[in-house]
């Protein structure tokens, strides 16, 4: 029973944390490919018509992997997650089956025509296709994004005689706080993932002085766009993502900051290791007071630390969330100075020829991604050990009539599969940045 | 409420399978009906802009079943744990299949990507067809209303069952064969040259074998489930379901004799969706019929959902299965027609 647990939390924290490595870079990216065909289709310039036809065949192999890999995650519930299905699936089923209803139906008939069918369906036609692809793909998002808020903060429900949930307010679910906040932040950061990933592929071509004039177009566009979504990831999303975990989900803000003592004026942790059997923060570096800054908007605010908290409600991997978390925060802070640096270069009409500036932007693209999932494992470890915060616990919601052997046969399964899934896919994307768009001709 | 829920989840498995059969079946074939390359790629190029659209009906089904039949999704899904995750990475290879086959115009790659193509639509059409062979069947839900299937057991569909035993796996062979031949008029449908004229020849042969298999699997129907026969002629959808798996054959021999492509793969659609229709009103209420007494099933009415969930469902569902019709409309404008091989796949270099 307690290997099934182990088990399927593993798999599940490993197919989800996998899967997503995809659709952020589509969430991104189908906004700036809809910006080149608009560019197109209004100026006819067909070099906006070639750079959306290179972002889509990289844009098409991303959207095919993150399906595949996303119809695991839907399973699971059933699969691994019976207990919690039973438990929540009156309240938690309306979005899992609205994201298919009406994300879904929207990306999968629009997707083929994208990426196969510009010459069938002509450039009007394929504009509309690939806004499609981009609404459902941002839909879907907003319907995940819902369900999870109601496991951080549950919303619009009630709870019946015989202990599950009942569908309360349609409203108070859909339109819970925590999911329109988390919504704004993470779209944010899939924007930061897909502009970085432009910016990079600019940057080599600048490097490698090839296809020039995409180059500047895809520096230019990733540029610009990092630099917007870098800051309003931080500012104001992220602000009132760490407000929100500090009013409702005190306990996890505390064990995010390694932060083990009750009291005011805390300190905002930049770097150290938390030793949780000592209860305290081995080598800090800090800023007094900033903490409670951060939470609550002034500085002699009380704090509450973990010891403030019975340990069977702490989170039950305090290390990791807090480094999840400081990776997080700290590769976000340095996204902003970076995407800034390269804009200045670029006012200046330098960036260009800013050979070690191009280095580390065509370097930092993997970097987004990394933070992209710090910032999911800070929300599903901080959850814990709930898997709906506050009335239902993660160990309560595992399918029972599943054996820990038969969890780790697929768990053994889908990391074998994803293994090669991992490297065809940077094979072929290799060899499509590889190739570039085509030249155009200038007559 | 609950009738009407049935029926939209049964909707979407039909949808499901009769879209996917298409998929599954010209797949499985590829390498009978396509010799050359530009054959073979020309199989895809029938599937490769649509499959998605098919297969997104499992997974809007999935998250259907879990707003409409919470207990059920859970209940199945956990005891058919391995199988499932088999589905899903069957599922995957073969999408992964169609997505890169395309990228490399090199016979190597090529010839790799497309044998694991038919493999595993092969493999899926079995899986498909074992799992829709186990909700006739029933499951061995026991007293304490929990069940786990094995991938086998003594291969009696009575008892303590596994998911194959010769029931099920009869059933996975007259699927193997039903979307196979599905595909085949799909393809004779699509395509035109020698693609076409091979798979209207294999058509003809595949539909013989079909209806053979269909006797074999009504008569072991009445075997293992016969109460079934009863319950579809007292109801409406029952007879419906009968008349079209009647009807879709005529139209499929019609169609095929008079090389008619078209009336061929409504024929087939109809005949499969026919199976559908009659096999969901056959078990209703009943969605987990217990194979070792009938006291431990459970019908529809105890796995819905409760509360006012069903009745809210009710009013976006529809709306979103009408804004679904008008995606697939805009997208089947231009997919209408043959598959032009210079049109409908990626520009490999």
């Amino acid at each position: 029973m307690d290997d099934t647990i182990f088990w399927s939390r593993l798999q599940f924290a490993f197919t989800i944390s996998y899967h997503y490595l995809f659709p952020q870079l589509t969430m991104g990216l189908a906004w700036i490919i809809v910006y080149f065909k608009w560019r197109h289709l209004r100026s006819g310039d067909e070099r906006f018509g070639n750079a959306a036809r290179f972002w889509a065949k990289i844009f098409g192999l991303n959207f095919a992997v993150g399906v595949v890999t996303g119809i695991p995650m839907e399973f699971q519930f059933g699969t691994n997650w019976a207990g919690f299905s039973k438990f929540s699936g009156n309240v938690i089923g309306q979005t899992l089956a609205m994201e298919g209803m009406f994300a879904f139906f929207l990306e999968s008939a629009m997707i083929g025509a994208m990426v196969w069918g510009e010459k069938r369906l002509g450039p009007r036609s394929h504009f509309i296709a690939t806004v499609g692809v981009a609404l459902g793909s941002w839909i879907s998002g907003f319907f995940i994004l819902t369900t999870n808020a109601f496991m951080q903060h549950p919303a619009g429900y009630s709870v019946a005689a015989d202990g599950s949930l009942r569908l309360g307010s349609v409203s108070e679910f859909l339109l819970n706080p925590w999911g329109m906040v988390m919504f704004a932040h993470n779209q944010c950061a899939a924007l930061v993932t897909g502009s970085f990933v432009v910016a990079a592929v600019g940057a080599m071509y600048a490097l490698r002085g090839r296809h020039a004039e995409y180059a500047s177009i895809f520096l230019k566009t990733g540029t610009l766009v990092g630099l917007i979504c870098s800051f309003l990831v931080a500012f104001p999303t992220g602000d009132r993502q760490a407000k929100m975990v500090a009013r409702y989900q005190p306990v996890a803000l505390a064990g995010m900051e390694g932060h083990f003592h009750s009291g005011n004026y805390v300190e905002l942790n930049f770097i150290g290791q938390p030793n949780v059997k000592e209860r305290r923060l081995d080598n800090p570096i800090y800023m007094p007071g900033a903490l409670s800054m951060l939470a609550f908007g002034y500085r002699s605010a009380y704090v509450p630390g973990l010891d403030a908290f019975p340990e069977d409600q702490w989170p039950t991997n305090i290390d990791l969330l807090y480094y999840a978390f400081h990776v997080m925060a700290g590769l976000g802070t340095l996204f902003i100075l970076l995407m800034g640096l390269a804009n200045i270069q670029r006012w200046r009409g330098r960036l260009e020829r800013s050979r070690r500036l191009l280095w580390v932007l065509m370097l930092a693209f993997p970097f987004p991604f990394i933070a992209t999932t710090a910032g999911w494992m800070t929300a599903e470890l901080g959850r814990q050990p709930w898997l709906i915060f506050g009335i239902f616990r993660t160990n309560q919601g595992v399918s029972d009539v599943v054996s820990g052997g038969n969890v780790l046969f697929t768990l053994i399964g889908f990391t074998g599969l994803y293994f090669v899934l991992g490297v065809l896919y940077l094979f072929l994307i290799g060899r499509e940045i590889a190739h570039g768009p085509p030249e155009v001709s200038h007559g | 409420m609950v009738e009407i829920w049935y029926a939209i989840v049964s909707f979407m498995l039909l949808m499901f399978v009769v879209l996917e059969g298409f998929d599954i079946g010209a797949g499985m074939l590829q390498s009978v009906v396509g010799t050359t390359q530009a054959e073979k790629r020309t199989v895809i190029a029938a599937i490769g802009p649509l499959w998605s659209w098919h297969e997104v009906w499992l997974v809007a089904l999935g998250g259907t079943l879990m707003m409409a039949f919470p207990a059920f999704l859970a209940d199945w899904f956990a005891g058919f744990y391995l199988a499932l995750f088999l589905l899903l990475w069957t599922l995957i290879l073969r999408g992964v299949s169609i997505e890169v086959s395309g990228h490399i115009a090199d016979p190597m790659w090529r010839t790799a990507w497309h044998f694991c193509f038919v493999a595993s639509n092969v493999l899926l059409a079995i899986l498909i067809g074992a799992a829709l062979g186990n909700v006739v069947r029933g499951v061995p839900i026991g007293a304490d209303g929990k069940f786990a299937l094995s991938f086998f057991t003594n291969f009696s569909p009575r008892g303590n069952v596994g998911i194959l035993d010769w029931y099920t796996l009869s059933v996975a062979v007259f699927f193997l064969a039903t979307f196979a031949a599905h595909g085949a008029n799909g393809l004779a449908h699509r395509t035109d040259g020698p693609v076409h004229d091979r798979s209207l020849r294999l058509a003809r042969h595949l539909w013989r074998i079909v209806l053979a298999l269909l006797l074999v699997v009504t008569a072991e129907t009445c075997v293992v489930r016969g109460e079934l026969f009863a319950g579809m002629l007292h109801q409406p959808f029952g007879v419906l379901g009968l008349l079209s798996v009647a009807g879709g054959l005529v139209a499929v021999f019609a169609g095929l004799r008079g090389g008619r492509g078209s009336l061929a793969l409504v024929g087939s659609s109809v005949f499969i969706g026919g199976l559908m229709i009659a096999g969901a009103a056959g078990v209703f209420p009943i969605m987990l019929h217990s194979t070792l007494a009938p006291e431990f099933s459970k019908s529809a009415y105890q796995m819905a959902a409760a509360g006012h969930g069903l009745a809210i469902g009710l009013v976006w569902w529809p709306l979103a299965l009408i804004l679904a019709g008008g995606y697939f409309a805009f997208i089947y404008r231009h997919y209408k027609g043959k598959v032009k091989l210079s049109e409908d796949t990626q520009i490999p270099y």
